[in-house]
């Protein structure tokens, strides 16, 4: 069974087309929450890190990012101090500070073939002071803390009209279909 | 009375300013945007709402040249006719 993949704008056209055709069809929709260290802070476009340049620095794209000043990951429970290594230039695909994304995928069934979009939707950062305790904060000291917010849901959304039907789903298992073999 | 809502996806030449007037201009508010990554490159993606109508407007971040914001419209026929109307060279 062939599987396309499709940009945006490749995705929905075909989707308009096919209502169009005032065929019935369905749309299979898969989010999953992963923290694989797939996007870190040296990878970053400049404008997306700009809103973590209160706690990291880097000289440009794709150099290493340390931090500023120490401070909390509360989405890892991760301490950080101030000149560590949050992502090396040397090591690009392991970032010791890994941003957590949602992967969504998008996919339509027509005629045998499956056509599919899929996005990474990066959680949103947030730093704030706080007054937190610890073995290495005492009874209670301001630091950073970088806290992680989850993208807006109607963000992950295609906009779709109402009489597509959008089946969310777990996972997708290819069945090989043998029976034109005989 | 409730129009029937048509899908439809364009990419064009403008700046993303010039679709943000466009979209403020017929009442479409924004409500929320994210950082997306589809095809290799980060995107901006940003939602407008106005009544049960959605645009989305989708634009690579960074110094990519040319830019070229994807929109993609769930609404009538009139707001389709109207955005691309709005976002002519």
């Amino acid at each position: 069974m062939p599987l396309y993949e499709c940009n945006e704008h490749q995705f929905v056209e075909n989707i308009r087309r096919i209502i169009e055709t005032s065929e019935k069809f369905l749309v299979n929709r898969r989010i999953n929450l992963h923290d694989d260290a797939k996007y870190g802070p040296a990878t970053l476009p400049d404008e997306e890190f700009e809103k973590y340049s209160k706690i990291c620095a880097r000289k440009s794209l794709k150099s290493t990012v340390f931090s500023k000043v120490p401070f909390i990951d509360d989405f890892h429970k991760r301490m950080f101090n101030q000149g560590e290594n949050l992502h090396g230039s040397s090591n690009l695909i392991f970032p010791r500070m890994s941003i957590p994304y949602y992967k969504v995928e998008y996919s339509v069934n027509v005629w045998g073939s499956t056509y599919f979009f899929a996005f990474d939707a990066l959680f949103n950062p947030g730093i704030v002071m706080e007054k937190r305790k610890g073995k290495l904060l005492g009874n209670g000291s301001l630091i950073y803390v970088l806290k992680y917010t989850p993208p807006d849901e109607r963000i992950l959304n295609i906009n779709l009209p109402k009489e597509v039907m959008v089946f969310d789903v777990k996972n997708m298992i290819k069945v090989i279909d043998y029976s034109s073999n005989f | 009375m409730r129009h029937k809502q048509q899908l439809k996806s364009i990419s064009v030449f403008v700046s993303l300013r010039k679709v943000e007037v466009s979209l403020s201009e017929i009442g479409f508010l924004l409500v929320g945007s994210s950082t997306i990554v589809a095809d290799g490159k980060f995107w901006k993606k940003m939602l407008y709402i106005n009544g049960e109508e959605l645009i989305s407007v989708s634009e690579e971040i960074g110094d990519a040249y040319p830019k070229d914001p994807i929109i993609t419209i769930c609404g009538s026929k009139n707001t389709i006719l109207k955005v691309m109307d709005g976002v002519k060279n």
